[in-house]
Protein backbone atom coordinates (compact mmCIF):
# COMPACT_ATOMS: atom_id res chain seq x y z
CA UNK A 1 0.00 0.00 0.00
CA UNK A 2 2.47 2.29 0.88
CA UNK A 3 5.07 1.60 -2.05
CA UNK A 4 1.80 2.32 -4.68
CA UNK A 5 0.81 5.66 -2.77
CA UNK A 6 4.53 6.43 -2.54
CA UNK A 7 4.60 5.91 -6.59
CA UNK A 8 1.63 7.76 -7.57
CA UNK A 9 2.39 10.40 -5.53
CA UNK A 10 5.59 11.47 -6.48
CA UNK A 11 3.47 11.35 -9.92
CA UNK A 12 1.21 13.76 -9.13
CA UNK A 13 3.76 15.76 -6.97
CA UNK A 14 6.11 15.91 -10.26
CA UNK A 15 3.11 17.74 -11.52
CA UNK A 16 2.31 19.88 -9.30
CA UNK A 17 5.54 21.01 -8.38
CA UNK A 18 6.65 21.61 -12.15
CA UNK A 19 10.00 18.93 -11.88
CA UNK A 20 10.89 15.64 -10.46
CA UNK A 21 9.59 15.17 -6.73
CA UNK A 22 10.92 12.07 -4.63
CA UNK A 23 8.72 10.79 -1.88
CA UNK A 24 11.34 10.40 1.16
CA UNK A 25 9.21 9.73 4.24
CA UNK A 26 5.66 8.42 4.16
CA UNK A 27 3.92 8.13 7.77
CA UNK A 28 0.22 7.31 8.18
CA UNK A 29 -0.15 10.14 11.60
CA UNK A 30 -4.04 9.29 11.65
CA UNK A 31 -6.91 7.11 9.88
CA UNK A 32 -10.01 6.97 10.51
CA UNK A 33 -13.47 7.11 8.71
CA UNK A 34 -13.56 10.24 7.06
CA UNK A 35 -10.11 11.20 6.08
CA UNK A 36 -6.52 10.00 6.55
CA UNK A 37 -3.25 12.11 7.30
CA UNK A 38 0.11 11.10 6.07
CA UNK A 39 3.23 12.97 6.50
CA UNK A 40 5.56 13.21 3.48
CA UNK A 41 9.05 14.23 3.18
CA UNK A 42 9.30 15.56 -0.67
CA UNK A 43 12.60 16.62 -2.30
CA UNK A 44 11.39 19.10 -4.68
CA UNK A 45 12.38 21.42 -7.63
CA UNK A 46 11.86 23.99 -4.20
CA UNK A 47 14.37 21.96 -2.13
CA UNK A 48 13.27 19.64 0.62
CA UNK A 49 9.52 19.71 1.83
CA UNK A 50 7.43 18.71 4.56
CA UNK A 51 4.11 17.66 3.29
CA UNK A 52 0.98 16.43 4.98
CA UNK A 53 -1.42 14.59 2.59
CA UNK A 54 -4.63 14.46 3.31
CA UNK A 55 -6.89 12.12 1.64
CA UNK A 56 -10.73 10.83 2.07
CA UNK A 57 -11.38 7.72 3.11
CA UNK A 58 -15.37 7.45 2.52
CA UNK A 59 -17.05 8.00 5.21
CA UNK A 60 -18.66 11.30 6.69
CA UNK A 61 -20.12 12.73 10.06
CA UNK A 62 -22.04 15.09 8.86
CA UNK A 63 -24.43 15.51 5.77
CA UNK A 64 -22.93 18.78 5.10
CA UNK A 65 -19.36 17.81 4.80
CA UNK A 66 -17.39 19.59 1.75
CA UNK A 67 -15.47 17.51 -0.43
CA UNK A 68 -11.93 17.23 -0.28
CA UNK A 69 -11.62 19.58 -3.63
CA UNK A 70 -13.80 21.94 -1.75
CA UNK A 71 -11.83 21.74 1.45
CA UNK A 72 -9.16 22.59 -0.43
CA UNK A 73 -10.46 25.36 -2.19
CA UNK A 74 -11.53 26.81 1.06
CA UNK A 75 -8.55 26.63 2.64
CA UNK A 76 -7.06 28.49 -0.09
CA UNK A 77 -9.07 31.45 0.83
CA UNK A 78 -8.94 31.61 4.21
CA UNK A 79 -4.46 31.26 3.29
CA UNK A 80 -4.83 34.46 1.08
CA UNK A 81 -7.23 36.21 3.59
CA UNK A 82 -4.35 35.70 6.00
CA UNK A 83 -5.99 33.12 8.46
CA UNK A 84 -3.10 31.36 10.22
CA UNK A 85 -3.56 27.84 8.25
CA UNK A 86 -0.85 25.20 6.85
CA UNK A 87 -0.11 26.89 3.18
CA UNK A 88 -2.52 24.44 0.93
CA UNK A 89 -0.14 23.29 -2.40
CA UNK A 90 -2.39 21.66 -4.66
CA UNK A 91 -5.43 19.52 -4.94
CA UNK A 92 -4.13 16.06 -6.02
CA UNK A 93 -7.73 14.79 -7.54
CA UNK A 94 -7.52 10.95 -6.86
CA UNK A 95 -4.81 9.01 -4.96
CA UNK A 96 -5.37 5.55 -5.67
CA UNK A 97 -8.83 5.92 -5.78
CA UNK A 98 -9.42 8.46 -3.34
CA UNK A 99 -9.36 12.18 -3.38
CA UNK A 100 -6.39 14.14 -1.41
CA UNK A 101 -4.66 17.40 -1.68
CA UNK A 102 -1.10 18.97 0.01
CA UNK A 103 -0.33 21.33 2.51
CA UNK A 104 2.71 22.94 4.69
CA UNK A 105 3.48 20.46 7.38
CA UNK A 106 3.36 22.50 10.61
CA UNK A 107 4.70 21.58 13.80
CA UNK A 108 2.69 21.76 17.30
CA UNK A 109 0.58 19.87 19.73
CA UNK A 110 -3.00 18.99 18.21
CA UNK A 111 -4.74 17.08 20.77
CA UNK A 112 -7.36 19.16 22.45
CA UNK A 113 -6.83 17.33 25.99
CA UNK A 114 -3.52 17.78 26.43
CA UNK A 115 -3.53 21.26 24.82
CA UNK A 116 -6.19 21.87 28.12
CA UNK A 117 -4.71 19.68 30.72
CA UNK A 118 -0.94 20.26 30.42
CA UNK A 119 1.07 22.30 32.21
CA UNK A 120 3.58 22.88 29.46
CA UNK A 121 0.73 24.80 27.93
CA UNK A 122 -0.31 27.08 30.53
CA UNK A 123 1.45 30.05 28.65
CA UNK A 124 -0.55 29.39 25.06
CA UNK A 125 -3.83 29.02 27.24
CA UNK A 126 -3.34 32.34 28.36
CA UNK A 127 -3.30 33.98 25.05
CA UNK A 128 -5.64 31.79 23.37
CA UNK A 129 -8.44 33.09 23.65
CA UNK A 130 -7.67 36.74 21.94
CA UNK A 131 -5.86 34.50 19.10
CA UNK A 132 -9.50 32.79 18.88
CA UNK A 133 -10.87 36.06 18.11
CA UNK A 134 -8.25 36.92 16.40
CA UNK A 135 -8.54 34.07 13.63
CA UNK A 136 -12.27 34.00 13.59
CA UNK A 137 -12.53 37.79 12.56
CA UNK A 138 -10.14 36.74 9.76
CA UNK A 139 -12.02 33.92 9.16
CA UNK A 140 -15.55 35.53 9.16
CA UNK A 141 -14.43 38.35 6.73
CA UNK A 142 -13.30 35.92 3.60
CA UNK A 143 -15.12 36.96 0.52
CA UNK A 144 -17.83 33.86 -0.11
CA UNK A 145 -18.52 34.82 -3.97
CA UNK A 146 -16.18 32.50 -5.13
CA UNK A 147 -17.09 29.61 -2.95
CA UNK A 148 -20.33 29.19 -4.30
CA UNK A 149 -20.39 25.40 -3.46
CA UNK A 150 -20.57 25.99 0.64
CA UNK A 151 -23.64 24.64 2.29
CA UNK A 152 -25.99 27.14 3.38
CA UNK A 153 -25.55 28.89 0.29
CA UNK A 154 -28.86 29.38 -1.17
CA UNK A 155 -30.56 28.53 2.36
CA UNK A 156 -33.11 31.80 3.07
CA UNK A 157 -32.32 31.16 6.79
CA UNK A 158 -28.71 29.38 7.73
CA UNK A 159 -30.22 28.36 10.78
CA UNK A 160 -33.24 26.78 9.98
CA UNK A 161 -31.58 24.87 7.17
CA UNK A 162 -29.13 23.76 10.19
CA UNK A 163 -31.86 22.85 12.17
CA UNK A 164 -33.69 21.00 9.34
CA UNK A 165 -30.85 19.32 8.31
CA UNK A 166 -30.20 18.18 11.87
CA UNK A 167 -33.77 17.02 12.25
CA UNK A 168 -33.58 14.74 9.40
CA UNK A 169 -30.22 13.25 10.13
CA UNK A 170 -31.64 12.55 13.66
CA UNK A 171 -34.74 10.82 12.34
CA UNK A 172 -32.77 8.63 9.85
CA UNK A 173 -30.71 7.26 12.99
CA UNK A 174 -34.31 5.60 13.58
CA UNK A 175 -33.56 5.33 17.57
CA UNK A 176 -35.77 7.91 19.42
CA UNK A 177 -34.65 10.58 21.58
CA UNK A 178 -37.10 12.83 23.28
CA UNK A 179 -34.17 14.67 24.63
CA UNK A 180 -32.97 16.14 20.94
CA UNK A 181 -36.45 16.04 19.81
CA UNK A 182 -37.31 18.72 22.99
CA UNK A 183 -33.95 20.22 22.13
CA UNK A 184 -34.78 20.84 18.50
CA UNK A 185 -38.52 21.67 19.35
CA UNK A 186 -37.19 24.28 21.72
CA UNK A 187 -35.09 26.05 19.18
CA UNK A 188 -38.21 25.88 16.11
CA UNK A 189 -39.99 28.18 18.60
CA UNK A 190 -37.06 30.47 20.00
CA UNK A 191 -35.49 30.73 16.92
CA UNK A 192 -33.06 33.55 16.86
CA UNK A 193 -33.48 36.35 14.31
CA UNK A 194 -30.75 35.94 11.80
CA UNK A 195 -27.88 37.45 11.96
CA UNK A 196 -25.26 38.60 9.17
CA UNK A 197 -24.18 35.39 6.79
CA UNK A 198 -20.22 34.87 6.78
CA UNK A 199 -18.10 32.13 5.96
CA UNK A 200 -18.27 29.70 9.07
CA UNK A 201 -14.96 27.50 9.63
CA UNK A 202 -18.01 25.10 11.24
CA UNK A 203 -15.75 23.14 13.70
CA UNK A 204 -14.07 26.00 15.66
CA UNK A 205 -12.88 24.52 18.66
CA UNK A 206 -9.38 23.92 20.62
CA UNK A 207 -9.29 19.69 19.45
CA UNK A 208 -9.15 21.72 15.47
CA UNK A 209 -6.14 23.84 16.52
CA UNK A 210 -2.15 23.06 16.38
CA UNK A 211 -1.07 25.04 19.02
CA UNK A 212 2.77 25.91 19.88
CA UNK A 213 4.32 27.56 22.99
CA UNK A 214 3.40 30.91 21.80
CA UNK A 215 -0.01 30.10 20.86
CA UNK A 216 -1.95 28.97 18.26
CA UNK A 217 0.12 27.94 14.98
CA UNK A 218 -3.02 27.15 12.51
CA UNK A 219 -6.52 26.86 12.27
CA UNK A 220 -6.92 22.93 10.76
CA UNK A 221 -10.13 20.52 9.10
CA UNK A 222 -11.98 22.83 7.39
CA UNK A 223 -14.55 19.54 6.13
CA UNK A 224 -17.71 21.06 7.78
CA UNK A 225 -16.94 25.18 6.71
CA UNK A 226 -20.45 26.71 5.60
CA UNK A 227 -21.84 30.15 5.10
CA UNK A 228 -23.53 30.62 8.63
CA UNK A 229 -24.38 33.06 11.02
CA UNK A 230 -20.78 34.17 13.01
CA UNK A 231 -22.81 33.20 16.40
CA UNK A 232 -22.24 29.14 15.23
CA UNK A 233 -18.64 29.48 14.91
CA UNK A 234 -18.96 31.77 18.34
CA UNK A 235 -20.51 29.04 20.42
CA UNK A 236 -19.38 26.06 18.97
CA UNK A 237 -15.77 25.99 21.01
CA UNK A 238 -18.43 26.56 24.20
CA UNK A 239 -19.66 23.02 23.55
CA UNK A 240 -19.48 21.21 26.95
CA UNK A 241 -18.13 18.02 25.19
CA UNK A 242 -14.91 19.92 24.39
CA UNK A 243 -13.92 21.73 27.14
CA UNK A 244 -12.38 18.00 28.37
CA UNK A 245 -13.66 17.67 31.77
CA UNK A 246 -12.32 21.74 32.50
CA UNK A 247 -15.99 22.39 32.91
CA UNK A 248 -16.27 25.15 34.36
CA UNK A 249 -14.36 27.02 31.65
CA UNK A 250 -16.44 27.49 29.22
CA UNK A 251 -14.75 28.71 26.48
CA UNK A 252 -12.87 24.97 25.40
CA UNK A 253 -11.51 24.45 28.64
CA UNK A 254 -8.83 27.12 28.81
CA UNK A 255 -11.07 30.38 29.90
CA UNK A 256 -14.13 32.01 30.26
CA UNK A 257 -15.51 33.35 27.28
CA UNK A 258 -15.94 36.72 27.72
CA UNK A 259 -12.04 38.25 26.44
CA UNK A 260 -12.59 35.94 23.26
CA UNK A 261 -15.80 37.66 22.68
CA UNK A 262 -14.79 41.40 23.29
CA UNK A 263 -11.63 41.05 21.03
CA UNK A 264 -13.59 39.76 18.82
CA UNK A 265 -16.26 42.73 19.32
CA UNK A 266 -13.68 45.03 19.02
CA UNK A 267 -11.90 43.37 16.03
CA UNK A 268 -15.49 43.01 14.21
CA UNK A 269 -17.29 45.66 15.52
CA UNK A 270 -19.86 42.64 15.93
CA UNK A 271 -20.47 42.95 20.14
CA UNK A 272 -21.94 38.85 21.06
CA UNK A 273 -23.78 38.48 24.50
CA UNK A 274 -23.33 35.48 26.54
CA UNK A 275 -27.32 35.24 26.09
CA UNK A 276 -27.43 35.80 22.87
CA UNK A 277 -25.40 32.43 21.98
CA UNK A 278 -27.68 30.40 24.32
CA UNK A 279 -29.50 29.09 21.39
CA UNK A 280 -26.46 28.40 19.75
CA UNK A 281 -24.87 26.33 22.00
CA UNK A 282 -27.79 24.45 22.16
CA UNK A 283 -28.03 24.30 18.66
CA UNK A 284 -24.23 23.15 19.18
CA UNK A 285 -24.54 20.62 21.38
CA UNK A 286 -27.44 18.98 19.09
CA UNK A 287 -25.80 18.90 16.69
CA UNK A 288 -22.66 17.16 18.54
CA UNK A 289 -25.26 14.62 20.06
CA UNK A 290 -26.64 13.70 16.77
CA UNK A 291 -22.76 13.62 15.20
CA UNK A 292 -21.78 10.64 18.12
CA UNK A 293 -24.99 8.64 17.32
CA UNK A 294 -24.58 9.04 13.71
CA UNK A 295 -20.32 7.81 14.50
CA UNK A 296 -22.01 4.73 16.33
CA UNK A 297 -24.02 3.77 13.62
CA UNK A 298 -21.28 3.82 11.13
CA UNK A 299 -20.01 0.71 13.25
CA UNK A 300 -23.23 -0.57 13.39
CA UNK A 301 -23.56 -0.85 10.25
CA UNK A 302 -20.42 -2.59 9.91
CA UNK A 303 -19.54 0.47 7.56
CA UNK A 304 -16.65 0.99 10.03
CA UNK A 305 -15.74 -1.44 12.62
CA UNK A 306 -14.50 0.74 15.60
CA UNK A 307 -14.54 0.45 19.45
CA UNK A 308 -13.89 3.91 19.79
CA UNK A 309 -17.34 5.11 17.23
CA UNK A 310 -19.03 2.45 18.89
CA UNK A 311 -18.71 3.63 22.73
CA UNK A 312 -19.66 7.19 21.33
CA UNK A 313 -23.49 5.89 21.12
CA UNK A 314 -23.18 5.56 24.98
CA UNK A 315 -21.35 8.37 25.53
CA UNK A 316 -23.87 10.45 23.77
CA UNK A 317 -25.84 10.29 26.75
CA UNK A 318 -23.52 12.65 28.45
CA UNK A 319 -24.77 15.73 25.51
CA UNK A 320 -28.36 14.29 25.97
CA UNK A 321 -27.93 15.55 29.48
CA UNK A 322 -26.16 19.00 28.74
CA UNK A 323 -28.72 19.23 26.14
CA UNK A 324 -31.63 19.13 29.00
CA UNK A 325 -29.46 21.10 31.28
CA UNK A 326 -29.47 24.31 29.02
CA UNK A 327 -33.14 23.95 28.73
CA UNK A 328 -33.39 23.68 32.40
CA UNK A 329 -31.70 27.03 32.48
CA UNK A 330 -32.84 28.50 29.86
CA UNK A 331 -36.78 27.96 31.52
CA UNK A 332 -35.64 30.14 34.60
CA UNK B 1 -27.41 -21.51 36.25
CA UNK B 2 -23.87 -21.11 35.04
CA UNK B 3 -20.95 -21.05 37.33
CA UNK B 4 -19.49 -18.08 38.51
CA UNK B 5 -18.21 -15.89 37.58
CA UNK B 6 -21.36 -14.13 36.86
CA UNK B 7 -21.61 -12.01 33.35
CA UNK B 8 -20.25 -8.64 35.32
CA UNK B 9 -17.49 -10.06 36.78
CA UNK B 10 -16.49 -11.31 33.34
CA UNK B 11 -16.83 -8.07 31.66
CA UNK B 12 -14.63 -6.97 34.84
CA UNK B 13 -11.59 -9.52 34.16
CA UNK B 14 -11.57 -8.63 30.50
CA UNK B 15 -11.38 -4.76 31.50
CA UNK B 16 -8.28 -5.45 34.02
CA UNK B 17 -6.37 -7.28 31.22
CA UNK B 18 -6.96 -4.37 28.74
CA UNK B 19 -6.19 -1.89 31.40
CA UNK B 20 -3.00 -3.88 33.26
CA UNK B 21 -1.50 -5.80 30.98
CA UNK B 22 -2.24 -4.80 27.52
CA UNK B 23 -2.22 -1.12 27.63
CA UNK B 24 0.85 -0.77 29.11
CA UNK B 25 2.75 -3.07 26.96
CA UNK B 26 1.77 -0.93 23.61
CA UNK B 27 3.95 1.01 21.84
CA UNK B 28 2.02 2.47 19.36
CA UNK B 29 0.13 5.28 21.38
CA UNK B 30 -3.11 5.27 19.14
CA UNK B 31 -3.29 1.92 19.81
CA UNK B 32 -2.83 2.07 23.42
CA UNK B 33 -5.83 4.87 23.49
CA UNK B 34 -7.84 2.26 21.48
CA UNK B 35 -7.12 -0.77 24.38
CA UNK B 36 -8.47 2.35 26.98
CA UNK B 37 -11.47 3.08 25.48
CA UNK B 38 -12.04 -0.86 25.09
CA UNK B 39 -11.50 -1.35 28.61
CA UNK B 40 -13.96 1.41 29.09
CA UNK B 41 -16.29 -0.33 26.90
CA UNK B 42 -15.96 -3.40 29.20
CA UNK B 43 -16.50 -0.93 32.35
CA UNK B 44 -19.96 0.09 30.53
CA UNK B 45 -21.00 -3.27 29.98
CA UNK B 46 -20.55 -4.24 33.29
CA UNK B 47 -22.32 -1.98 34.65
CA UNK B 48 -25.21 -2.58 32.15
CA UNK B 49 -24.84 -6.34 33.11
CA UNK B 50 -26.04 -5.40 37.14
CA UNK B 51 -28.47 -1.68 37.01
CA UNK B 52 -29.52 -1.78 33.57
CA UNK B 53 -32.78 -4.48 34.20
CA UNK B 54 -33.60 -1.67 37.01
CA UNK B 55 -32.78 1.32 35.79
CA UNK B 56 -34.60 0.31 32.35
CA UNK B 57 -37.73 -0.51 34.83
CA UNK B 58 -37.64 2.84 36.17
CA UNK B 59 -37.37 4.41 33.28
CA UNK B 60 -40.87 2.61 31.66
CA UNK B 61 -42.32 3.45 34.97
CA UNK B 62 -41.61 7.10 33.93
CA UNK B 63 -42.03 7.42 30.86
CA UNK B 64 -45.78 5.39 31.33
CA UNK B 65 -46.63 8.17 33.79
CA UNK B 66 -45.82 10.80 31.94
CA UNK B 67 -47.72 9.47 28.52
CA UNK B 68 -50.18 7.82 30.22
CA UNK B 69 -49.99 4.80 28.47
CA UNK B 70 -48.00 1.03 28.58
CA UNK B 71 -45.64 0.00 26.43
CA UNK B 72 -41.87 -0.92 26.62
CA UNK B 73 -39.22 1.45 26.27
CA UNK B 74 -38.31 1.92 22.68
CA UNK B 75 -42.15 2.04 22.34
CA UNK B 76 -42.33 4.91 25.08
CA UNK B 77 -39.83 6.70 23.91
CA UNK B 78 -40.99 6.96 20.25
CA UNK B 79 -44.43 7.97 21.18
CA UNK B 80 -42.40 10.69 23.19
CA UNK B 81 -40.65 11.76 20.18
CA UNK B 82 -44.23 11.62 18.37
CA UNK B 83 -45.71 14.40 20.95
CA UNK B 84 -42.69 16.45 21.24
CA UNK B 85 -42.38 16.70 17.26
CA UNK B 86 -46.53 17.68 16.86
CA UNK B 87 -45.45 20.65 19.07
CA UNK B 88 -47.29 19.33 22.70
CA UNK B 89 -44.71 17.23 24.77
CA UNK B 90 -46.41 16.49 28.00
CA UNK B 91 -46.37 18.71 31.50
CA UNK B 92 -43.43 17.36 33.47
CA UNK B 93 -41.61 15.77 30.37
CA UNK B 94 -38.31 17.90 31.09
CA UNK B 95 -38.21 16.57 34.52
CA UNK B 96 -38.63 13.20 33.48
CA UNK B 97 -36.47 13.36 30.75
CA UNK B 98 -33.31 14.88 33.01
CA UNK B 99 -34.49 11.44 34.86
CA UNK B 100 -34.03 9.53 32.47
CA UNK B 101 -30.83 10.93 31.48
CA UNK B 102 -28.83 10.46 34.92
CA UNK B 103 -30.42 6.93 34.26
CA UNK B 104 -28.08 6.66 31.35
CA UNK B 105 -25.19 7.90 32.63
CA UNK B 106 -25.16 6.05 35.80
CA UNK B 107 -24.17 3.17 32.99
CA UNK B 108 -22.40 5.32 30.38
CA UNK B 109 -20.32 7.49 32.50
CA UNK B 110 -20.94 8.00 35.79
CA UNK B 111 -18.58 9.95 36.24
CA UNK B 112 -19.91 12.60 34.26
CA UNK B 113 -22.48 12.69 37.20
CA UNK B 114 -19.79 13.25 39.35
CA UNK B 115 -18.37 16.11 37.96
CA UNK B 116 -21.58 18.17 37.99
CA UNK B 117 -22.46 21.18 36.68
Amino acid sequence: MTVELRAALEERLSLLFGGEVRVGQLALLAGGASMEAWAVDAQTPRGPMPLLLRRGAGGRIFRDALSLSQEHRVLQAAWEAGVKVPRPYGYLGEILGREAFVMERLQGETVGRRLVQRPEFAAARAVLPGQMAQELARIHKIDPAPLEFLPGTSASSPLLHGLETLAAQLESLGEPHPSLELGLLHLRRQLPPDGPRVVCHGDFRVGNFMVGAEGLVAVLDWEFAHLGDPREDLSWAMVRAWRFRADQLRLGGIAQPEEFLDRYAALTGRSVTLAELRPFELLGNLRWAVGALTQARRHLSGEERSVELAVLGRLAAEIEHEVLSLLEEGKS
Amino acid sequence: MQNRPTAAELAEAVRNFLEEEIGPALQDPRLRFRALVAANALSILGRDLSLGEGLLREEVELLSGLLGVHGDAPSLNAELCRRIRRGGPPAGTLAALRRIAELKLRIASPRYLESGR
